[in-house]
């Protein structure tokens, strides 16, 4: 049972080590360490699965501390679902920690990055094993710093650092919903685990267990950047290329959708909560979709596509289908990362430049492997068949059309929708950046070498992503449905009915080449249409996705700005000339009162102490004269 | 008095008072030579550190329980009574602490009025760790007025620009505050006066036998405004960002880490127990006003451009908290109030040191002349960033087991005040990062190059994290002590003797 809490502890030594010593240590030494560490945890995470007897287990630690009912603990719980997730996220951070070594190569400030990603490594872990929802609280506004951290890395530029405050804040604002389910939580159970929770969801109220699984969704959607708290995750790409990997698309961001997963059974007690998760993600699926296909910036693209891909985990766990929710959470951790990293070497090649129209087919013939890399994860994203993406994306869009219900089956129509703008906005992006003839676009006169190390990274992500299907093939034969088998036993899972499942499938695998066709015609090197035409079509409707449906203006606008000046205000007005003048005042009129009221108190001695009062108040007397 | 009171042989108690005041005494005497002072300074109050350390030794088995009581006035009633328990002896350890760090921290800030200075430092700690031990309330009262004129003479005396006006202000207040409760005091000794007809001043008697309700609004109005002045409670904060700002540091990490305090201390363990019936009819205002209080002082903490005034402002949102916890008054808040004026101590203590550490090199404490701090100096940066991180709550820090008490504590009888209480924890994340982003992000601002921190300035800073994070993670210790005094105090308010 040890080998579970290496997992934790290994990156957090690292990031205490670099944290105290880093500054002293050659790099080379400093990058080992961080990257050690963290593949260290990764051999721990492969132990622990490997001796994973199918039986659940919680690990207690240490208590935190007790006061009464509140007593939270240090607490790990151990089964397959908790597991493979540690598996995954310890597995693609290692290969990004190598990739960092790489990209980060001519930063000054490499300890500070690497000790910031492994202390995410350890909080990240901390969500997925922790029983406690106390200690996995710890985790959670753990991330949250290190993506306030690393999105403002390069803190010289403030708008790096005001994205990072963004992000911070706003995923503060869904924290609230957690701890107040939390205090829900303590005040009816009187306990903190995760699977006491589940286990006695039955006791619970409806109306509790609806109101507490809204809350979870709303924290959810902070951390997990859906409807309406989505703002910051587009600008959270500040963040260098490598976090944006790793935090942004394969792991932080699906923390909420994992921790809505740790208490399906509870939520699913509740249809209400249910449906709300599922209306939200197929909302958030169709909404981010759309903005993706305006995006010029390669990074922007992937951050909506994002958001767009974590709202079908949400629906897929809405419409009752965990299995189907947490295959595509591990699918799209492979190719989200494979498209980020891939947009990292672009962007190294292209000097820093993010605008895939100012990119084209020299990049292609410059750096084929990136390309072919990117097509890959294109086709894992895209949902074209039989990449990973497919099956997985596929089997949420199943289950939103088997459930039962009017609401779920339109939810399903506008996934397939949003299924149909994730191929195009896929194949835009590969189209115009490795087929495009910006001439005249400016951009850098020569490309870039991309490090090998960068380039190596890419090819066990393209594997896992173009293979990921194979995690839960559909059908009656061995391997399929692998991992139903090993969730099987894990609370809140069900099986699916099979029926029209081919159907669906069929037409899954039609839109995606109907799309693909699409997409080539719109923006492929031969197409009819000018490569832009598609956006100076309709200008202003190019211009509203572009900027995420003007979402983030309203917020600014109806929140942020009048938030700032009533602050302003608050303090001028309110506090200096309102109270200040106020309490003055009462403070001299109290002062005088007290002066006459002294005769009436009787003894001695507590004369004499108003009289030193009083004496005191000479002392000011004389400083103020003399400072006159 | 207690039965259960460990008597000693050796008066440790009052050697907590007679230590730091001799020592001040002996620092004034000492004044020509400034050298000898700060190690005076240091001598006495690392002394005063190992005593309290090793005060649990001479307790016996059972919660911590100290006791010395002599006759003292007998014409009045007044009797030299300190006692100990777990609440007092967090205070007085945390007194201690940063009494350490606030002579280290002066050790090159004061250069002149050395003897002076440091007269004034040792007689705060005196007169904080006697309010913390009194349980006379004369003798209370005593020390409650004796405090304000340290502070008053360090903020005066040694502070920064319109350190006088500032001064005077904070005295203003708290003399019309302390009046108030003076007044209270000699009221509610009289009204208890036993059939020899002199006052009585025992705590442990006039809990006992609470006054009439209709007397109890009186007096436990006139303590509220001493501690309202205090803590401060709004409406009647608005001296604290003066005093701040215009406080040398360690003036300020003694008011927000001690000053402050005693005000909490005297409504938890004097006026809400003292008044139960008057105090129960206050308990929905006070709740009120403790959530009011953090919401308006962290919204008006964002728009200060003084980094100092900055932390003042969070420093008045924090104490809320701690009011808000004290009124709900479950065991679960009251304990999370009383650990919370620990986690405030330190990471709010932690951000003025730091922003005097800065305004000494800078000559300013203006955010607008800093940023990029990471930069220039990339040690400062870090463990200011730490500080912010503190104090914004985040777990595994000191003020989360706190926070997360009193809201929790709070959330179970009263679950509107607990969510609005958890919505204003990011209105103080708000603050703390522009705090952060104004401070060590950004472009270097015109007065954001200087030397790094110094070893002492490590040392300090080292000490502080340390405590932090040990608060955060294994608050048990600090607990358990106060969990007796809690039973207690709340079986005094709920009328049980």
């Amino acid at each position: 049972m040890t080998a579970p809490v290496l997992t934790l502890l290994c990156p957090l030594a690292g990031a205490a080590v670099l944290a105290l010593a880093g500054r002293h240590l050659p790099r080379r030494v400093a990058e080992v360490v961080a990257v050690a560490v963290v593949l260290a945890g990764f051999v721990a995470a492969c132990a622990a699965w490997a001796g994973f007897d199918g039986q659940s287990r919680i690990l207690h630690l240490a208590s935190w501390f007790s006061v009464g009912h509140l007593a939270p603990s240090f607490s790990l719980k151990l089964d397959a679902l908790s597991l493979l997730m540690a598996l995954m996220v310890s597995g693609v951070s290692a290969l990004i920690h190598f990739y960092s070594v790489a990209y980060m190569r001519r930063d000054q400030g490499f300890v500070r990055y690497f000790c910031y990603l492994n202390l995410f490594v350890f909080s990240m872990q901390t969500i997925v094993m922790a029983d406690d929802l106390v200690f996995l609280f710890l985790g959670w506004e753990g991330v949250g710093f290190c993506s306030f951290a690393l999105i403002g890395f390069w803190s010289e530029d403030a708008a790096n650092v005001a994205a990072g405050r963004k992000a911070f804040i706003l995923t503060r604002i869904g924290d609230v919903a957690y701890l107040v389910a939390l205090a829900l939580i303590v005040t009816s159970l009187a306990s903190t685990s995760l699977t006491e929770l589940n286990a006695r969801a039955g006791l619970l109220a409806p109306d509790m267990v609806t109101l507490l699984g809204l809350l979870f969704l709303f924290a959810a959607c902070g951390k997990s950047a859906q409807l309406p708290l989505l703002v910051w995750l587009p600008d959270a790409m500040a963040a260098p290329t490598p976090v944006s990997a790793l935090i942004h698309a394969a792991t932080m961001v699906t923390a909420g959708v994992y921790l809505l997963m740790r208490l399906a059974p509870m939520i699913s007690l509740s249809p209400a909560a249910m449906l709300a998760i599922a209306a939200i993600g197929a909302l958030t699926a169709f909404f981010a979709a759309c903005a993706a296909l305006a995006q010029h910036d390669v990074k922007r693209v992937l951050a909506w596509s994002t958001v767009s891909q974590v709202g079908y985990m949400f629906l897929g766990l809405g419409a009752g289908d965990l299995t189907g929710s947490f295959f595509h959470l591990l699918v799209h951790a492979f190719f989200k990362s494979l498209l980020f990293l891939g947009a990292g070497c672009m962007i190294t090649a292209m000097h820093d430049d993010h605008d895939i129209f100012r990119m084209g087919a020299r990049l292609r013939r410059h750096a084929p492997g990136v390309f072919a890399a990117m097509v890959m994860g294109a086709c894992a994203l895209g949902g074209v068949p039989p990449a990973g993406g497919f099956f997985s994306k596929g089997r949420i869009l199943f289950a939103a059309f088997t459930a039962p219900g009017l609401a779920e089956r339109l939810l399903w129509v506008l996934a397939t929708a949003a299924a149909l703008l994730t191929v195009l906005y896929a194949f835009r992006l590969v189209f115009v950046a490795f087929f495009g003839q910006p001439a005249g676009q400016g951009g850098p006169e020569a490309l870039a070498p991309v490090p090998k190390l960068m380039l190596a990274m890419l090819w066990p992500l393209a594997l896992l992503a173009l293979a990921g299907g194979a995690l839960n093939l559909p059908g009656e034969a061995p391997w399929s449905g692998w991992l139903g088998h090993v969730l099987a036993g894990v609370p809140g899972v069900a099986a699916l009915p099979e029926d029209n499942e081919a159907l669906v499938s069929a037409l899954d695998a039609l839109i995606s080449l109907a799309g693909l066709l699409l997409a080539w015609r719109l923006w492929g090197p031969k197409n009819l249409m000018d490569w832009r035409r598609p956006a100076a079509l309709a200008p202003r409707v190019h211009a509203f996705f572009l900027s995420g449906w003007k979402l983030d203006a309203l917020y600014l606008a109806a929140v942020a700005r009048p938030y700032q000046a009533l602050a302003l205000w608050l303090w001028r007005d309110v506090d200096g000339r309102g109270l200040d003048g106020l309490a003055l005042g009462a403070a001299n009129l109290a002062g005088n009162a007290s002066r006459s009221l002294r005769r009436l108190a009787t003894g001695r001695v507590t004369a004499t102490l108003v009289m030193f009062a009083l004496g005191l108040a000479l002392i000011l007397l004389i400083f103020s004269v003399r400072a006159a | 008095m207690n039965p259960g009171a460990a008597t000693t042989v050796f008066p440790a108690l009052s050697a907590l008072l007679i230590l730091p005041l001799a020592g001040a005494l002996v620092a004034l005497a000492l004044s020509r030579d400034a050298a000898s002072c700060r190690r005076l300074a240091l001598g006495v109050s690392l002394a005063e550190l190992a005593l309290i350390l090793a005060l649990p030794l001479l307790n016996g088995p059972g919660p911590l329980h100290l006791a010395e009581d002599f006759a003292w006035i007998s014409a009045m009633g007044a009797r030299y009574h300190l006692g100990l328990d777990g609440l007092s002896y967090v205070l007085v350890l945390l007194t201690a602490v940063l009494q350490v760090l606030a002579v280290l921290v002066s050790w090159r800030e004061v250069e002149r009025s050395v003897g002076f200075y440091f007269f004034c430092l040792l007689a705060s700690q005196a007169s904080a760790n006697g309010i913390f031990l009194a349980r006379d309330l004369f003798l209370f009262a005593l020390f409650w007025e004796f405090q304000l004129v340290p502070m008053f003479l360090l903020i005066g005396v040694f502070g920064h620009e319109e350190k006088r006006a500032a001064a005077a202000k904070f005295l203003i207040f708290s003399l019309a505050g302390g009046l108030a409760m003076l007044l209270a005091i000699a009221g509610l000794g009289l009204a208890q006066a036993g059939s020899t007809g002199l006052p009585n001043f025992s705590l442990a008697a006039l809990l006992a036998q609470p006054v009439s309700p209709g007397l109890q609004l009186w007096l436990f109005t006139g303590f509220l405004l001493a501690v309202a002045v205090k803590v401060p409670i709004l409406p009647l904060h608005t001296w604290l960002p003066d005093a701040h700002t215009q406080a040398p540091t360690a003036g300020s990490l003694i008011l927000a880490g001690v000053l402050l305090k005693t005000g909490a201390y005297a409504l938890i363990r004097l006026a809400l127990p003292l008044f139960p019936a008057a105090a129960q009819a206050a308990l929905p205002v006070l709740m009120f006003v403790g959530l009011l209080g953090l919401f308006y002082a962290s919204w008006i903490a964002l728009a200060q451009t003084d980094a100092k005034r900055l932390v003042a402002y969070s420093s008045i949102g924090h104490m809320s908290l701690v009011v808000l916890g004290a009124a709900a008054g479950s065991p679960l808040s009251l304990t999370g109030s009383m650990f919370q004026m620990l986690g405030h101590a330190l990471s709010t203590g932690g951000l003025f040191l730091m922003v005097g550490m800065l305004s000494e090199r800078a000559g300013s404490r203006e955010l607008a002349d800093f940023g990029g701090l990471w930069r220039t100096m990339p040690v400062f940066g870090a463990f200011f960033l730490f500080f912010c991180l503190a104090a914004a709550g985040l777990p595994g820090l000191c003020n989360f087991p706190g926070e997360f008490m009193i809201i929790v504590g709070t959330f179970k009888d009263h679950p509107a005040a607990g969510a609005a209480a958890f919505a204003g924890l990011v209105l103080t994340l708000v603050y703390v990062l522009r705090l952060a982003a104004a401070v060590i992000f950004g472009r270097p601002g015109k007065k954001a190059r200087h030397p790094d921190m110094t070893f002492r300035e490590v040392l300090i800073l080292s000490g502080l994290t340390a405590l932090i994070l040990l608060l955060g993670l294994h608050p048990q210790p600090v607990l358990d002590l106060l969990t007796p005094a809690v039973t207690e105090l709340l079986g005094a308010r709920e009328g049980l003797p």
